[in-house]
Parts: C-alpha cells; sequence; structure tokens
C-alpha cells in the first residue's frame, strides 16, 4: 500500500486530497463530515468580511446527457462572522488535528486589513492560508478576488504584507481570467509565497432562457456572470499548472484545481507538478464519499506503478511539457483502421473528408462487403478519426518509423537562418 | 494530384539536385513557400543556379533536415 501522504509547503495531510474552497467547506459540520469521509485537508470558504448573497446562485451544463460536465457560480464568500467561522475551524481542528485545514481569505488590498485577518485566523491554529485572489464574479467588483490576481503588482504586495505577519504556509491562489497565469504565478513568488494554487472559476455566462430572454442563472430578471468550474475547465487548469511547473521562476510547491473529479484526473494534475489537489464540483453533484474511490485508485495506481509514495509522482510529467517549436517535425504517425472491430458508421470518412486531410477511403471488397481504409502517406496523424470514433479500439494510432532523424522547428530555423542571410546579402 | 504526390515529386528533385553534387546557397521563405537555391559543385566550368520552390510542408521539413544531418 503507497504512501499517500503529503507535504504541501510544510502543510501536511493524510492524503492529497483536499477540497476546495467552496459551499462544501462553509462550515464546520461540512468540513468535519469530509474528514469523516476520508478528504485529507479542506480549505475554508473564503473568509473575509461577511457578504450577503442573492438567490438563485448556480447553474450547470449538460453534454449529451451527461449532468454538469461545467458548473457555474454567483456565490461570493462567507456569508457569516469571522467569529463563527473561527469558532468551527478550532473545533473541527481539535477533532481531526492530522487533517489540513488551510484557511482562504479575501479582504481589500491594504495592509492593515491582510495584517488584521492573518493575526486573527491564526490565532485560532490553522496549518496554512489560502490568498483569494482568483473569484471573478461579486467581490472582483469591490476590488477583490481576481480584481486583484490579474493585476502582478497587487499579487506580489498583497502576499507580502501577508507574509510580514503570517506564521504558517501562505498559498496563493491564482485566476484564469488573465492572459498568462505565469505573470502572477511569479509576482507571487516575488512577494514570498510559499505555494500557488491554481484554478479558480473562469468568467461564465451559463446560458440564456429562450423563453424568458433571461440569463441563466438569473436574479429577478437580472444576471451577471459567474464563474465556471466542473469537468470543462479541466484541460485549462492543467495546462496552467503545467505552465507554472516548468517554469523555474515558479519554484514553490502546486496545489491543482479544476475539474478534478476522479483519482485519474488527480494523478494527471500530480503528474504535470501538483502536490496535492483540491476538488469542489465533483463532491458537489456527488457528495463526500468519492473521495473513496480517489484514495483506492491512486493508491492502486501508485502500487502497480511501484512508486512508494505519492510525493515521488510529483512532477513526473513536467519534463514531457515543452514548446511546441520543440518537438519532433519527423515524428509520424498514421491512422489505422481495424476492419474487424470496425462498424462501419463512416463517422471517421465523414469527419476526415469534410474537416480534415480527405485520406479515408470508403471501399468495396471482392464480396461486395463496404470498408473503410486509410492512405496512410496522405494521413496527417491529427487523431480526428480515433477522436470521433464511437467503437474504442476500431482505429489505433500507429508510429511510423521515419528514416529522417529527430528536427525540430528551432533546429530548422536555426539551420536554415544562415542561408536566408546570404540571401539577403546578396 | 494528392498532397503526397507532390511532396514525393519536390523530394526527388531536391535529391536529384544533392546527388548531382549541387549544393543549397539560399533559402528564401515568403507567403507562396520556400525558394531554394542550389548552385553546381565547384569545378563545373559554369556554376549553374537553380531555384526550387517546395510548395509542400513536408518537402519544407525535408529540406531542413538534408541540411541539418545530411548535407
Amino acid at each position: 500500500m503507497a504512501d499517500l501522504q503529503i507535504n504541501l509547503a510544510g502543510i501536511k495531510s493524510p492524503n492529497p486530497f483536499w477540497l476546495a474552497s467552496a459551499p462544501p467547506t462553509n462550515s464546520g459540520y461540512q468540513v468535519q463530515r469530509a474528514f469523516e469521509a476520508g478528504w485529507g485537508g479542506a480549505v475554508w470558504k473564503t473568509l473575509g468580511d461577511p457578504i450577503i448573497n442573492t438567490t438563485s446562485r448556480f447553474a450547470a451544463a449538460s453534454f449529451n446527457g451527461k449532468k454538469v460536465a461545467g458548473f457555474n457560480n454567483i456565490e461570493l464568500i462567507t456569508d457569516r462572522p469571522l467569529e463563527v467561522n473561527l469558532k468551527e475551524i478550532y473545533e473541527t481542528k481539535k477533532r481531526f488535528p492530522n487533517h489540513a485545514i488551510i484557511a482562504s481569505l479575501m479582504v481589500e488590498p491594504q495592509q492593515e486589513k491582510w495584517h488584521e485577518i492573518v493575526k486573527r485566523v491564526e490565532d485560532i491554529g490553522v496549518d496554512g492560508l489560502e490568498l483569494n485572489f482568483g473569484c471573478p464574479h461579486g467581490m472582483a467588483e469591490r476590488g477583490m478576488g481576481a480584481a486583484s490576481g490579474q493585476v502582478p503588482e497587487l499579487v506580489e504586495k498583497q502576499t507580502y504584507w501577508v507574509k510580514e505577519v503570517a506564521k504558517t504556509p501562505v498559498i496563493v491562489k491564482l485566476t484564469p481570467n488573465i492572459t498568462d497565469i505565469t505573470v502572477t504565478a511569479e509576482a507571487a513568488v516575488r512577494g514570498g509565497a510559499d505555494a500557488v494554487s491554481m484554478i479558480n472559476t473562469i468568467n461564465s455566462l451559463m446560458g440564456v432562457d429562450l423563453d424568458s430572454w433571461n440569463t441563466i442563472p438569473h436574479v429577478a430578471g437580472k444576471g451577471a456572470h459567474g464563474g465556471y468550474c466542473g469537468p470543462a475547465v479541466k484541460p485549462i487548469a492543467l495546462n496552467m499548472v503545467g505552465e507554472c511547473a516548468r517554469n523555474p521562476l515558479i519554484d514553490i510547491p502546486i496545489s491543482g484545481i479544476g475539474g478534478i473529479s476522479n483519482w485519474k484526473d488527480a494523478a494527471e494534475f500530480i503528474l504535470m507538478g501538483a502536490t496535492g489537489v483540491q476538488v469542489c464540483t465533483a463532491a458537489m453533484h456527488h457528495g463526500f464519499s468519492i473521495v473513496e474511490d480517489m484514495i483506492d485508485g491512486l493508491n492502486n495506481y501508485l502500487d502497480e506503478k511501484g512508486i512508494a509514495s505519492v510525493m515521488d509522482l510529483v512532477g513526473k510529467s513536467v519534463p514531457k511539457y515543452s514548446n511546441w517549436g520543440d518537438l519532433d517535425l519527423n515524428y509520424k504517425v498514421v491512422a489505422r483502421i481495424n476492419n474487424d472491430v470496425c462498424i462501419n458508421c463512416n463517422k471517421c470518412h465523414i469527419s476526415c473528408e469534410d474537416t480534415s486531410h480527405q485520406c479515408i477511403d470508403m471501399l468495396v471488397d471482392e464480396n461486395g462487403k463496404s470498408y473503410l481504409k486509410v492512405r496512410e502517406e496522405d494521413c496527417v496523424g491529427c487523431n480526428l478519426c480515433s477522436i470521433v470514433c464511437p467503437v474504442d479500439g476500431a482505429i489505433d494510432m500507429v508510429e511510423v518509423k521515419q528514416a529522417l532523424p529527430s528536427m525540430s522547428w528551432n533546429q530548422r530555423q536555426s539551420r536554415i537562418a544562415s542561408f536566408m542571410t546570404e540571401r539577403v546579402a546578396k | 494530384m494528392s498532397e503526397h504526390e507532390t511532396f514525393m515529386e519536390e523530394k526527388n528533385k531536391i535529391d536529384s539536385y544533392f546527388d548531382k553534387g549541387y549544393q543549397v546557397i539560399s533559402i528564401f521563405e515568403n507567403l507562396s513557400g520556400t525558394f531554394v537555391d542550389f548552385v553546381a559543385a565547384e569545378g563545373n566550368k559554369e556554376r549553374e543556379i537553380v531555384q526550387l520552390q517546395l510548395l509542400t510542408a513536408e518537402a519544407r521539413k525535408y529540406i531542413a533536415t538534408k541540411l541539418l544531418f545530411v548535407s
């Protein structure tokens, strides 16, 4: 049985699965039930000046029968006084001393405000702090959350103010609503952050009701943008984690967040550089008990791989994440259709013919039976046919050994540069 | 003619020039593709310059690979 314990910038927890700061971590009742279910840590719903929420608050995107492919919310930070939250944090920590409790914090970008809340929260006994520079709705209109997180100077300054007084590790939670998240991650590092977490939610409008023309959700006929999360955002989050993990200037641990729904998602984030993961939407969809399968699945995976500790998995895929210009242009894969598995639905032919490179032929054999065949010399290996194919194993993407050695775009440009210079000189 | 057939034609021309001892002296790239100037090997009385326009991506890869690893 593998060791699932993690140590994220000095914050220890029995496993890498934390609940993210969100509705599931609103109260001591919830967090204690989550710990009983097996969660290793919880980032308490963001503390700050208590707010007033609206109804309604949530909406979800369903796609082809799959409920909650994406999730949208306009709920703000805690609506409860700080004292109430601190009392419940204290009680929870007392019951679960080995679980990680991290307090998410959000105040106006003023030094004294940060100093006050950090001192009061740390006095009660937490394992770490997470600075909420990511919440994109509501609070951002008041200059907090994503409004702070989109300005590198504010990220650096506020992190610095927190570090002036903090005694526990400080995690800076970053917004994805920015062109390049490594810029704000670097700012957090300059401010003294002990770790970064990403991603917070993405600006979103879930939909428009075609009968009433109201937004979804709406509040008495009016809507405002919310924050998007859930399985649909996982690729965006995974890229941002990877980009930060491979950036030498961001040399602090990462807590991965964004659409993590099962142990496989978690393992991917860990491989791409996250020391641990935070989950919200999946727990809201299925309840706290999903962590049982996450723990079992990750444990079995590590055992199968012969890896003793989950910490040994952290970042193993990072060296494989590179720039496009460093990819091998002479590497080639082609599609190969297994006609004994293929059901002749022709989806591959249609997608290739209409939207790719027209290299899948519809043929008829000597017995009059239809079959599909890839003209491999014209196949560019785009993967589209295998993506749209409804039958597992009907199309394989097969590597074709090349006579030519590996050559990247950057190598190509470097080699031909001298010839181009000569031409210009003439 | 398929993209692959076009590439094979361009590749054969590139190989042919190299086989005859031509050397690449200039490469120019613009919206119309890659233009490669070959010159006959030294020793030829008239050092003829021939220009090859490469239309296919495969050929644009191929010429660079030849220059990087073969020539």
